[in-house]
């Protein structure tokens, strides 16, 4: 089957976003390291699903952490989304796959919307808003522009807000996004995976499922009035792994008939009965970044038996979005290459 | 931030912060802005949720300014509460939908913050039938208490009342403020078109209501009925 058209036009739009883009690289999210590690399921996981990594044997895992950005610079003090992308290597070189991010929902809730919100965020020349535009907004209660980073010439920014106040779908996210900084570590970071799963349970029981991982460290970004710095947070998870492992625990949400169950744009309410699926111990940089970090190809829609995908549209054209982008990088071949 | 700042940058970077321009918002923005685009308060309480998990623990903050604002006021709106201890206690547990209940007292005002489960006006009925003579005493005590006690001749009014002293419960995601202020019509939601006026949205609301409860509040443990939880625990009703 050759690729959908959409998800080539996806991938292209994307990358047209970032004009610094270095060939041979991901769209988005482009700086990373990854480690290695143990995911264990808690006690309660395998009466939830039935998935083999939650079945409470230890399983090797591979972490890709990364920057949301789409340039082959880094800047880690920058306020930006951040990955966590999880390998979850299972028994006869199988393997599933857990993405998620630092924002806590999705800009928009169609797979077209999506592709106009990725051509209309292209960046265009920024310069700080002027003293006395700044008053008149301060005048006016309007929160001034931000200036932007040290450095920073474009931005797509004023694309992202023109968007969102022309989508109402749009604005949680943007305005989230806007002030999501930057994290002290990778390991002092939520990551959620933002999409609706189905996982079944051993009695045959499926349910309504959205997944996030909680830091025991705990959560804390940068003093965002302090001037940024490019390069720390490499540096800082190596000397974290030095002296102990950085842990995270699997938080499973369970969703109720009425809520927002295919539109990744609305987070579910925290209301919501939550489940312990397991506890994630890295300990170790992975000692070939070109294999583990840089070839590596995750995928949201690959899984195993005991989790599928809903109908979440976004959800389903990651998928074909992924491969087109592996396929552009050279990334290792993943199991819908070729489909 | 920004390297290459001129010092009228600097200057205006920490306007927002001088104890000047802090007076000038508080006495001069802010009622503008609230004259210019009025925004109605919101509507105390919970909103209505069809889903079981947002009709269970929900959240009652009622908050009643006291008539008689001294510490003799305010000692015996305690001693209305304290010495009808049992008969409050009592009536709670034949409502059967309460989980936590208490009395505080937090300046001039009496506050009573519950959990309960279900539809709010089923909660005050209830509330009503069980200790409604207790309460009328306390509600004898609050700013505008006499129009509606007794509480058992004047219950749709009582209720209203109850409601009107409910705190609102702002939206746990930031921008469905402007979707509730436009649903109940409450105001201009002008961030609505400029998602850079959201905090001016909150703040009026602010202006106009004070009080309010921050979102719905953080759960450990999912949410059950007070029922299920004491059926779960083994210790009978």
């Amino acid at each position: 089957m050759s690729t959908p058209p959409i998800a080539r036009q996806l991938v292209d739009s994307i990358i047209a976003d970032f004009p610094d883009h270095a060939a041979g690289t991901r769209p988005v999210h482009t700086i990373g390291i990854a480690v290695t590690g143990s995911f264990t399921a808690s006690d309660v996981a395998r009466s939830y699903c039935v998935a083999e990594h939650f079945q409470g044997h230890p399983v090797p895992v591979t972490v890709r952490f990364s920057n949301g950005s789409g340039s082959p610079t880094e800047h880690d003090g920058w306020s930006d989304v951040r990955g966590m992308a999880t390998r979850f290597h299972l028994r006869n070189d199988a393997a599933t796959d857990l993405i998620a991010m630092t924002l806590g929902e999705f800009f928009t809730k169609t797979v077209e919307s999506f592709l106009a919100f990725t051509k209309e965020s292209r960046p265009v020349a920024v310069s700080p808003e002027g003293p006395w535009q700044k008053i008149r907004d301060m005048l006016a209660l309007k929160v001034p522009l931000p200036d932007p980073m040290p450095g920073q010439t474009t931005s797509g920014s004023a694309g992202l807000l023109n968007f969102a106040n022309r989508h109402g779908y749009a604005q949680l996210s943007v305005f989230e996004a806007a002030g999501i900084g930057a994290p002290v570590s990778y390991a002092r970071a939520s990551y959620h995976a933002v999409h609706t799963f189905v996982v079944t349970a051993p009695d045959g029981t499926r349910r309504y499922v959205r997944f996030s991982w909680q830091p025991v460290a705990g959560v804390r970004t940068t003093d965002p009035t302090a001037p940024p710095i490019d390069k720390y947070l490499h540096q800082e998870l190596a000397e974290r792994l030095s002296t102990a492992p950085a842990e995270f625990t699997l938080m499973m949400t369970i969703g109720e008939t009425g809520d927002a169950l295919f539109d990744p744009t609305r987070p579910w309410p925290a209301k919501r009965v939550r489940v312990v699926m397991g506890s994630l111990l890295l300990d170790t940089v992975a000692a070939d970044q070109a294999a583990s970090c840089e070839h590596i190809s995750f995928n949201p829609c690959r899984l195993v038996p005991g989790i599928d995908v809903s109908d979440d549209p976004i959800l389903k054209a990651r998928r074909d979005a992924y491969e087109v982008s592996r396929e552009l990088r050279g990334g290792t071949a993943c199991p819908f290459h070729g489909e | 931030m920004q390297n290459g700042q001129g010092w009228l940058d600097r200057v205006v970077d920490r306007l927002p912060e001088t104890r000047l321009f802090q007076m000038v918002a508080r006495r001069v923005l802010v009622p503008y802005w609230a004259w210019r685009t009025p925004v109605a308060p919101q509507p105390g309480g919970p909103p209505f949720a069809a889903q079981p998990g947002d009709n269970l623990q929900r959240m009652m903050n009622l908050v009643m300014p006291l008539k008689d604002k001294s510490p003799i006021g305010r000692a015996r709106a305690a001693m209305a509460v304290a010495q009808n201890v049992d008969e409050i206690y009592a009536g709670l547990n034949n409502v059967g939908t309460v989980h936590f209940a208490r009395f505080v007292l937090v300046d001039d005002n009496l506050c009573m913050f519950s959990v309960y489960d279900g539809d709010f006006t089923n909660y005050i009925r209830d509330f009503i039938a069980t200790i409604g003579s207790v309460f009328d005493g306390v509600v004898a005590l609050i700013e505008g208490g006499d129009a509606v006690i007794p509480s058992e001749s004047n219950v749709e009014a009582f209720i209203d009342w109850v409601h009107a002293h409910d705190l609102y419960q702002a939206p746990d995601f930031s921008t469905d403020l402007l979707t509730e202020q436009a649903a109940t019509g409450a105001g201009a939601a002008s961030a609505q078109d400029d998602l850079r006026l959201l905090p001016r949205d909150l703040i009026l609301q602010l202006h106009a209501n004070p009080n309010v409860s921050l979102g719905s509040g953080y759960r450990f443990y999912p949410g059950y009925s007070a029922a299920q939880v004491r059926h779960r625990l083994g210790v009978g009703w």
